[in-house]
């Protein structure tokens, strides 16, 4: 039996393996204005390879954050940052380190009082994300890839069809949309990892960290979900229809190859439109707080190509090419490229 | 599931002393049943709270399983809006999904719907909450006309007990899987339904902190009053508590808003994770065996939202 057992699990950490690495193989470029296309080609990895792929995340995340909540980046403190406590981070280390590219004078003018609390708290747990995988990983940490938070959301909101141009430091309502893009993606990401960290004693406590950030990252989506959703409750001015065209984007660019259909792996918010079966077969209407599977309600999970393609805007189709533009003009630093 | 058992240590034998009392079986690690079963009747408990609240029904007799428990308590929350409605019909049908995936997930080893009691749960809550400490301004008792059905914000208040206690469960969860349970997939699936509750747990917390943000909390102290069920489970529960914060008396201005506290995390902003003793004694709303105690011990099997128990191996806490 336990033969049988140990051959079914290689099995699968076999095919696990095979569509983390073989995803990107029939990837195909989508209509975004970008060079990259690269497919991930990794044959073996460790769990200091997947936490560096969730810390170049993690960069991206915090700068995010804390441009719209203080107006700095995370290695530079201002006056904002110090008075919310939020720490300067260090983001040194190997592979090639890159700045931020932003807008002058990024910080959100806040006009809602809850939405400023709300970016105020994520950078800080965003920051201290980057920090705890910085100090987890030691030496073997990643520097903070270039950046590109100016003309990304630009791309993005073309490519969705939005508008040719989004600022997402303009407003209370423009900051929430611009998280909106990463909250759910950070949650299919370590969805994605939790199950290929290995199952040493030293795995296991990255499990239980992978999986804690996991649920934060959740809680991060379900606060910008349920923040918009309670600002456009009817749609009628227009965020939920951006949440959906963001939602569609992201299941265009994980998708397997173009002449497939896109991945159902993304629900946008509705505005009470969905419809379910409760107890007793009563037909009921509902909103999409949970951006989850709706038959078993499990949040839907990403492989490290799926991931890469939609934080580089990139169709992954040539081997061992770096995945590079949209957020990140010159590629992850780390395996997972 | 098969070949589970190959990685669970030691089987629940549960006998009993000299003295009658019943002994604390050597379990060192559970089986991906126990676990999953354990899950599932935190699952029964949410289902049938959110479909209540959102329809006045509970779980169908399928879904509740052959010899299932009755359920006491609860009942359509009155006054809602239209938005608040499709709220807690979403949520209702998250729930009752959990219960129908797990229970498929288990097939025949699927535990019934234990006896489930909402209102000796939440009155329990409620008297124990407010004997933690005295009132004050920021810290007033909730009302003995407390009814989490009564109205929508008391719902929130209701949800508020559940939800966190469901993201720390799983999260403790994850991590005692076994590898052939993680090749089967159930760690990932258990992972996806961590994400769930804490999207819900999200919705709770933010829905209430903005609500106090917006009227500061004099106008609105429901914030207030989950803070003390957040006290109590932190006594219950080994701490891993973060009270909602971020608002004033009054209500708040962009200048005068500080960080809020949607997430409930560690320090390094890592959620917390609860073991199966710190769940029990939550939802059994109990400390000890021992009346009157008021730290956790072992050899509480009953209580709370499950006059009965839970069904399955995971009942007893061994600490």
């Amino acid at each position: 039996m336990a033969n049988q057992e140990t051959q079914k699990l290689d099995n699968i950490i076999a095919s696990r393996r095979a569509m983390l690495l073989g995803g990107g193989a029939a990837m195909a470029a989508l209509a975004i204005p970008s060079t990259a296309k690269a497919a991930v080609t990794v044959t073996t990895f460790t769990d200091a390879d997947i936490l560096n792929f969730a810390l170049n995340l993690e960069y991206l995340e915090a700068n995010f954050y804390y441009l719209a909540a203080f107006g700095t980046n995370i290695s530079t403190s201002n006056a904002a940052s110090t008075a919310a406590g939020a720490a300067v981070l260090g983001i040194t280390g190997t592979g090639t380190q890159g700045t931020v590219a932003v807008k002058a004078n990024p910080q959100v003018p806040f006009a809602l009082p809850a939405v400023k609390a709300y970016a105020i708290e994520t950078a800080i747990e965003e920051g201290k994300h980057v920090s705890f995988l910085r100090t987890a990983l030691g030496s073997a940490a990643v520097a903070q890839p270039a950046i590109d938070l100016n003309t990304a959301f630009n791309t993005l909101a073309n490519a969705a069809g939005i508008a040719a141009t989004f600022d997402p430091f303009a407003s209370d309502a423009n900051f929430l949309v611009g998280a909106y893009v990463f909250e759910d993606v950070g949650v299919t990401a370590y969805h994605g990892a939790a199950p290929l960290i290995s199952t040493s004693t030293q795995g296991k406590t990255y499990l239980q960290a992978a999986a804690g950030i996991l649920a934060v990252e959740a809680y991060h989506a379900g606060l910008i979900r349920t923040t918009i959703n309670a600002l456009d409750p009817t749609g009628s001015l227009g965020y939920i229809g951006y949440t959906q065209k963001i939602s569609t984007l992201r299941s265009n660019l994980s998708r397997a190859a173009l002449s497939t259909a896109p991945n159902p792996d993304d629900i946008p918010l509705t505005p009470g439109t969905t419809t379910y079966s409760l107890a007793g077969g009563t037909a009921v209407t509902a909103t999409t707080i949970v951006d989850a599977d709706q038959t078993n309600v499990i949040a839907f999970s990403r492989n490290t190509t799926q991931v890469l393609n939609i934080v580089t805007g990139g169709g992954a189709v040539t081997a061992g090419a770096k995945a590079t533009g949209v957020f990140f003009p010159s590629g992850l630093n780390g395996t997972f490229v | 599931m098969a070949g589970a058992g190959t990685v669970a240590a030691a089987a629940l034998i549960t006998g009993c002393a000299d003295d009658g009392t019943a002994t604390i079986p050597p379990v060192t690690s559970y089986t991906d049943v126990d676990i999953l079963n354990f899950a599932l009747n935190l699952e029964y408990l949410e289902a049938e709270f959110y479909l209540r609240a959102a329809t006045g029904a509970g779980l169908s007799a399928t879904d509740a399983g052959t010899g299932a428990g009755t359920v006491t308590g609860g009942a359509k929350v009155t006054g809602l809006s239209t938005a608040q409605q499709n709220i807690l019909n979403e949520i209702a049908y998250d729930e009752q999904q959990h219960v129908r995936f797990l229970r498929t997930a288990l097939g025949s080893a699927a535990v019934s719907r234990p006896n489930i009691d909402l209102n000796a749960g939440f009155s329990g809550a409620l008297t124990a909450a407010n004997s933690l400490s005295a009132a004050s301004a920021t810290n007033p008792l909730l009302p003995t006309t407390f009814n989490p059905f009564g109205s929508f914000d008391q719902f929130l208040v209701g949800a508020f007990v559940f939800e966190d206690v469901g993201v720390t469960a799983y999260n403790g969860a994850a991590p005692l899987i076994s590898a052939a349970g993680i090749a089967s997939g159930y760690l990932a699936a258990a992972a996806g339904i961590l994400a769930v509750e804490a999207y819900h747990a999200a919705y709770a917390r933010t829905t209430l902190i903005a609500n106090s943000i917006n009227l500061g909390y004099t106008a609105y102290p429901y914030a207030q009053y989950a803070n003390r069920i957040s006290a109590l489970r932190a006594a219950l529960g080994g701490g891993n508590e973060t009270p909602l914060a971020g608002f004033l008396a009054a209500p708040a201005t962009v200048a005068t808003v500080t960080t809020s506290t949607v997430v409930a995390a560690d320090t390094n902003a890592i959620a917390y994770h609860r073991n199966t003793d710190q769940v029990l004694h939550i939802v059994y709303g109990t400390f000890s065996p021992t009346a009157g105690a008021t730290t956790p011990a072992a050899g509480v099997a009953k209580g709370g939202f499950f006059p009965n128990g839970l069904n399955g191996n995971i009942k007893t806490t061994q600490s």
